[in-house]
């Protein structure tokens, strides 16, 4: 998988600095009670930013907001400089992988056509999309098998290349690495790299080895945005303590990569959500 | 076998189905249907051509509604009547059978089915979750159910509990031309909105978070869904009684032939019950002929084993 290239983005202009996703002072509440408050950053074109924090630190409410499925309830944000648009104007702007969504009876070809947002049949060109689509994810031989007969790193695959299959200028991932074998994980994470500097790329993970593989890593903390920063800033003893309350062992990478973690073990006395 | 090759075969049926039930009847077999229906005689063009029509209409139709329900409630067992139509509709009827026994019930029934539907929505304002309006759908529709039992109880006539009967278990009665109107404008209306929007119905059955994800305005398609379900439904039982387990068996029967696009799956769906509705109805004139049974109790006798059947083959 790791020899994949994003075909069609090729051709698109390079997308260097250009911010796509601006957002401002986000707050989201839920029943009265604030879950996220003062969220204020930006992600720029081709970029892979990681969100983590620990469970219940409003990393699935930015995402969803990021996502376009919620509105804040204060703030503002933009996609290149707009709302999101319906129908496959959106499908071009933004794809979405969901952490939890059930197959459903339509084939992968049929599955994978729905990403292109259309109301209609496809055309030669958006099936030559959906096409490519598969071939990047090497799902061509299970085209016209029922989504629910996969497994579950086939039925992974399909959603991501549902999701990409616009050739959109964002993604934004939650848990993607959730519940894969090692195998699965390398190859997801091979197929970003593949589209590294091309889609920008959001993703809310606890998976802090594919945090350390992104460009930037937004740090979430009881419902506010503890740090932000480059994985060698991020992934330190003294950050990781106080944002996720662990101890952990950092040591560079003898091959130039992001630093190599160890965990070892909770930060004794670490309050989970200290009083906003 | 290719989509569109088992929509001509279904069509084919159709047609052939069509011709049989107009050659049977009560008053025995006319295996001249055809020539008698060209010619304007009186049984066949006059009693049975209209029936058979309606019959088709009311299969169609409920097939229809049935595709559209589960889509809206992403629920297989869904059918037309589960958000209290059935309750609605047999109230409805009930009471009209009562207060004018010399008028029809059907649009009582209609107007009693759409009432129970807009009660559940009413009761399940707020967001939107399938289970809510499921749930909220069983409970009116058996307290709608009780109401109905009360007023058979209590009826004052005992000619009255043989209509209400026939009605109840789907009789489609001898229709003139012109009661056809309202159910064949409702199912062509239905068809081709479905159609227009199938892409977005098949991404409405995602779930609502990849639908909005994948560029579909939620709301206002769900409201019109749900608005072109009932209608459907409403039509169908005003002329049909209630016919039990078409709602459920055409969409799944079709599901097993084209798969799961509505683009392929509202077609056939339609063409399935309007056959099955016809073959039912056929039975239900001929079996006991001079007698006539009401054809719903033919469909959920041949209906039921058959989507058990289907059941016990499908991984779920």
């Amino acid at each position: 998988m790791a020899r994949v290239a994003a075909a069609g983005w090729m051709t698109a202009e390079p997308v260097a600095s250009e911010t796509v996703i601006s957002a401002a002072g986000l707050a989201v509440a839920r029943d009265g009670r604030r879950i996220l408050s003062d969220v204020t950053l930006g992600v720029r074109g081709g970029e892979r930013l990681a969100l983590v924090g620990q469970n219940g630190a409003g990393k699935t409410s930015l995402l969803r907001v990021l996502a376009g499925l919620d509105r804040p309830s204060e703030g503002h944000i933009e996609w290149c400089g707009q709302r999101l648009p319906t129908g496959s104007e959106r499908t071009r702007m933004l794809g979405v992988l969901f952490q939890a969504e059930a197959p459903v009876g339509f084939t992968v070809r049929e599955l994978i056509t729905l990403g292109l947002g259309l109301d209609g049949p496809p055309s030669s060109r958006q099936s030559n999309l959906v096409d490519a689509a598969m071939g990047r994810m090497e799902l061509r031989e299970l085209a016209d098998r029922r989504c629910n007969a996969l497994s579950g790193g086939e039925w992974q695959r399909v959603a991501l290349a549902r999701a990409l299959v616009a050739e959109p200028r964002i993604v934004v991932l939650d848990e993607p690495t959730n519940h894969l074998d090692p195998a699965h994980r390398a190859e997801l994470l091979a197929v970003l790299d593949s589209i590294r500097g091309t889609v920008a790329v959001v993703i809310a993970t606890h998976d802090l080895e594919c945090a350390a593989s992104c460009d930037r890593i937004a740090m979430l903390s009881a419902g506010t945005l503890a740090a932000i920063g480059s994985p060698g800033e991020i992934l330190r003893p003294d950050v990781l303590q106080r944002t996720l309350g662990v101890q952990v062992r950092c040591v560079p990478d003898p091959h130039g990569g992001p630093p190599l973690l160890r965990l070892l073990g909770r930060q004794p006395g670490y309050k989970e959500h200290p009083p906003a | 076998m290719s989509w569109l090759k088992s929509a001509h075969i279904l069509f084919a049926l159709c047609l052939l189905m069509g011709l049989l039930a107009l050659a049977a009847g009560s008053s025995g077999w006319r295996w001249t249907a055809v020539a008698e229906l060209v010619r304007g005689d009186d049984i066949v063009a006059g009693l049975r051509a209209p029936r058979v029509v309606l019959a088709a209409l009311v299969g169609a139709s409920l097939a229809l509604a049935g595709v559209v329900m589960q889509t809206l409630l992403r629920n297989d067992l869904a059918d037309p009547y589960i958000l209290g139509l059935s309750g609605g509709a047999s109230a409805g009827a009930v009471s009209s059978l009562a207060l004018w026994p010399g008028f029809p019930p059907g649009p009582a029934a209609a107007i009693g089915a759409a009432g129970a539907a807009a009660t559940v929505r009413a009761l399940t304002r707020g967001s939107y979750h399938p289970t809510r309006l499921l749930l909220a759908g069983v409970t009116v529709g058996s307290l709608l159910a009780s109401a109905t039992g009360l007023v058979l109880v209590l009826a004052p006539r005992a000619t009255m509990l043989r209509s209400a009967t026939f009605w109840l278990f789907g009789g489609l009665g001898t229709p003139q031309w012109n009661v056809l109107a309202v159910p064949a404008i409702a199912l062509a209306s239905a068809i081709g909105w479905t159609l227009v929007r199938a892409e977005r119905l098949d991404r409405l059955t995602l779930g609502d978070d990849v639908a909005a994800s994948l560029g579909v305005d939620i709301r206002p398609l769900r409201r019109t869904a749900l608005l072109i379900g009932v209608v459907l439904t409403a039509a169908a039982v005003a002329v049909g009684g209630l016919i039990g387990f078409i709602g459920l068996l055409g969409p799944h029967i079709a599901r097993r032939l084209v798969g799961a696009t509505h683009r392929r799956l509202v077609p056939v769906a339609v063409l399935v019950g309007a056959l099955v509705v016809m073959a039912a109805d056929t039975a239900a004139r001929t079996a006991f002929a001079p007698r006539e049974i009401p054809v719903g109790l033919v469909t959920a006798l041949f209906g039921g084993p058959f989507f058990l059947v289907l059941l016990n083959r499908r991984n779920w």
